[in-house]
């Protein structure tokens, strides 16, 4: 038997997977939102005074680090309804992905900020800052500015992880392509064309990135 | 951390990479013939993993069910040692189409549309599809659906028969599996299921007493798959379908799992030719 | 959970651990190649491992998975679902790992290979005695990284029907009803796998940290 590969039902189905394109960006955009804010947190959290606190944001980091996504994911949607916290899928899909990406952020944003040397803090508390403005202009924007590739890539990757989603039911582009392959049975076709709008989405986060970076982290020209 | 800057050239580049691979796809998967399966001495089965009493693996990891107890008859009929390949819903057909299996024994529902993509065989067993929703919720019509959410497993015959049937706007979630849609009603992230006969037995087990089967969307038979043009193959499946229907082996698989009595099959079905042409 | 699902998880895990294996084994194999590559000075070389990376690392492991599952098969290569998964972990190991040893192989001083090749060393004698020893030391903390986020990834096999860890734990999910046991089950065998590596990754990174101080 001869396999002829045909597109048509990729090319009936684009306009359903462009709408896919778009629950991919919300998940990613949404994950990375929650990450930033657990990210930065953690990091204030992880150098508190009490004991208790600084391992648990330790135990925290370590777990979601070496555990699998999709595990992560599924616990929270299959497991957690027991404990009577239930959520849609694209609530879970984004606190998951957010929860997954906060743990690295927080590595990646500490990294940063002990690069930051002790002498600038005090420099800016002798000159009467307070402390949170110390906090964020000497310690969080410098860090977020040197760490911002690797922010950057880890982010790319968790953009990439949204498709693992598909496996709780939420919206997003592998979902879309898995319906379009189950009713046209093109599997090779579908998840061609899909692998390349995933390089398309992460090509977009990229610029996007880069963009941000040029506009709040480059240093003043002079 | 590894770096991961793609520049626009890199990413054109990446493209031209990807656009090359279905070049070299195009070459055909070749056709198999049983008299090639003796010679190699096993026959690969594609088969479901986690959908009791169909096909399933057992806890000490072993395929069971009544296709695979088929699979194992008709191995035998062969004279050849069984392989199974446990397949997710929605990768069966693909799986047989691209030659990663010889044959598929998985709960393959005999639809007209998926006989444009697959050879199937005479019918073996019978199913239905139903719509399995707690007591509490009155259900009676297709219309009545939109109450409540509904889960299905992607790309299986009830997640067909749900899409069609349900009224517009009505939620439905596909899942990658059996067991992640049951396990899906069973943590009530949906309220209702499209399944099989099989699947309220299920349900029963970790939640007692709450759901029942509230509609019937379809009668089905369930036939063996073979590639489209696979004549010689589907002869001996179709002979071999006929041998146990009269010896009593099939009484003997629906006495072990379906514990109903053989059903009564169609000769024909409309859109579905049971013979390769 | 009786003793027969938790031994089924357990072969679960033989099958992560294998595919893990593979997949670092020959990935290596293939990284080095496409770090070679990378390396290698020659334009065109350079691109065509550049597009390879940017490929891989820019599309989902899941997808990558996908269609090299499917797209063996209609090359005419009829592999048993072990080996298309292995291809497949083998082919995405292959870009990061590639990736992760150029950065490395740039690290290495450029006096180092200017040195060498003032001595007169051949390409081969000048990276595998000169530079390649000084890029692995330097590759080792983010190499174990990948490693923990490959054997991770390995999960992702279950969605194209592969028997292993996390799927061997949707099934006994399904089969006991459990799902809040099982999968806390799961998640803490692979952080047993993953965990040991992590901590000797971070333990590496800060002793190379303190020899280039």
């Amino acid at each position: 038997m001869n396999y002829v590969l045909d597109f048509t039902p990729v090319l009936d189905g684009l306009p359903d997977l462009l709408a896919g394109c778009l629950g991919t960006l919300l998940l990613a955009l949404g994950g990375m939102a929650i990450a930033i804010v657990i990210g930065i947190s953690g990091v204030v959290l992880r150098d508190s005074r009490h004991k208790p606190i600084r391992w648990a944001v330790k135990g925290f980091v370590e777990l979601i680090r070496n555990t699998p996504f999709l595990v992560q994911i599924y616990f929270i949607y299959f497991a957690l309804p027991l404990a009577g916290l239930r959520l849609d899928p694209t609530p879970t899909a984004i606190l998951a992905l957010g929860i997954n990406g906060g743990a690295y952020a927080i590595e990646i944003i500490r990294g940063g900020a002990q690069s930051i040397s002790r002498g600038q803090v005090e420099a800016g508390l002798a000159l009467g800052l307070h402390k949170g403005l110390v906090f964020r202009l000497i310690v969080l924007k410098p860090a977020l500015r040197a760490v911002f590739p690797s922010l950057t890539s880890q982010f790319i990757l968790l953009t990439l992880t949204t498709s693992v989603a598909s496996a709780i039911s939420a919206y997003e582009l592998t979902s879309v392509a898995q319906r379009i392959e189950s009713e046209s049975f093109r599997s090779f076709e579908v998840f061609g064309v899909i692998t390349l709008l995933y390089l398309g989405i992460s090509w977009l986060m990229m610029s996007f990135f880069s963009t941000i970076s040029t506009r709040y982290f480059s240093y003043p020209v002079k | 951390m590894t770096r991961f800057t793609p520049t626009r050239r890199l990413v054109l580049a990446a493209v031209v990479a990807a656009l090359t691979l279905p070049a070299i796809a195009t070459r055909p998967a070749s056709a198999i013939t049983t008299e090639e399966i003796k010679a190699r001495g096993k026959i690969i089965v594609g088969i479901q993993g986690d959908n009791p009493p169909w096909g399933f693996v057992t806890s000490d990891g072993k395929q069971d069910g009544l296709d695979a107890d088929m699979a194992r008859l008709y191995a035998k009929e062969l004279g050849v040692t069984v392989e199974f390949v446990p397949l997710e819903v929605s990768n069966r057909i693909p799986a047989l189409t691209s030659g990663r299996v010889d044959v598929l024994f998985a709960t393959m529902a005999m639809l007209p549309e998926r006989a444009k993509a697959v050879q199937f065989s005479k019918p073996y067993v019978a199913n239905a599809i139903v719509l399995i929703a707690p007591k509490s919720v009155e259900i009676k019509t297709n219309a009545d659906m939109a109450k409540v959410s509904i889960g299905v497993a992607k790309g299986a015959a009830q997640d067909t028969q749900v899409t069609k049937n349900a009224p517009a706007g009505t939620t439905i979630r596909r899942y990658d599996g059996d067991a992640p849609s049951i396990q899906a009603l069973v943590s009530g992230q949906v309220q209702a299921i499209g399944g099989n006969i099989f699947y309220l037995q299920r349900v029963e087990q970790a939640r007692p007493g709450e759901f029942e089967n509230k509609l019937e969307f379809q009668k089905l038979y369930n036939g063996a798959c073979t590639r489209l043009g696979e004549k010689e193959v589907n002869a001996s499946l179709n002979a071999f379908i006929d041998k146990i229907r009269a010896n009593g082996e099939l009484k003997k698989l629906y006495d072990k799992w379906m514990k109903v009595p053989v059903h009564q099959f169609p000769d024909s079905l409309e859109g579905i030719p049971f013979s390769a042409s | 959970m009786g003793l027969g699902e938790f031994l089924f998880l357990l072969t679960g895990l033989k099958w992560t651990v294998a595919l893990s294996a593979i997949g670092f084994v020959c990935g290596s194999v293939g990284g080095l190649a496409i770090a070679l590559l990378r390396t290698s000075g020659v334009r065109g070389l350079e691109r065509l491992a550049a597009g390879y990376i940017a490929l891989f690392q820019g599309t989902p492991l899941l997808m990558q998975l996908f269609v090299v599952y499917y797209g063996l098969a209609l090359i005419g290569l009829h592999l048993s679902a072990w080996v298309a998964v292995s291809i497949g972990f083998t082919l995405h190991a292959s870009a990061y790992l590639g990736e992760i040893w150029r950065g490395s192989i740039d690290a290495v001083p450029r006096g180092q290979t200017e040195a060498a090749s003032a001595l007169n060393l051949k390409y081969t004698s000048r990276m595998k005695d000169v530079v390649l020893p000084q890029a692995i030391r330097i590759s080792l903390p983010a190499t174990i990284g990948f490693l923990v986020q490959l054997i991770k990834g390995t999960s992702l096999a279950s969605i194209v029907g592969f028997t292993e860890l996390a799927r061997a734990g949707n099934i006994v999910s399904n089969q006991i009803f459990e799902p809040l046991l099982v999968f806390g089950i799961v998640g803490i065998l692979y952080f047993l796998m993953c965990w040991p590596l992590s901590l000797y990754g971070s333990h590496l990174e800060n002793r190379l940290a303190v020899a280039s101080r």
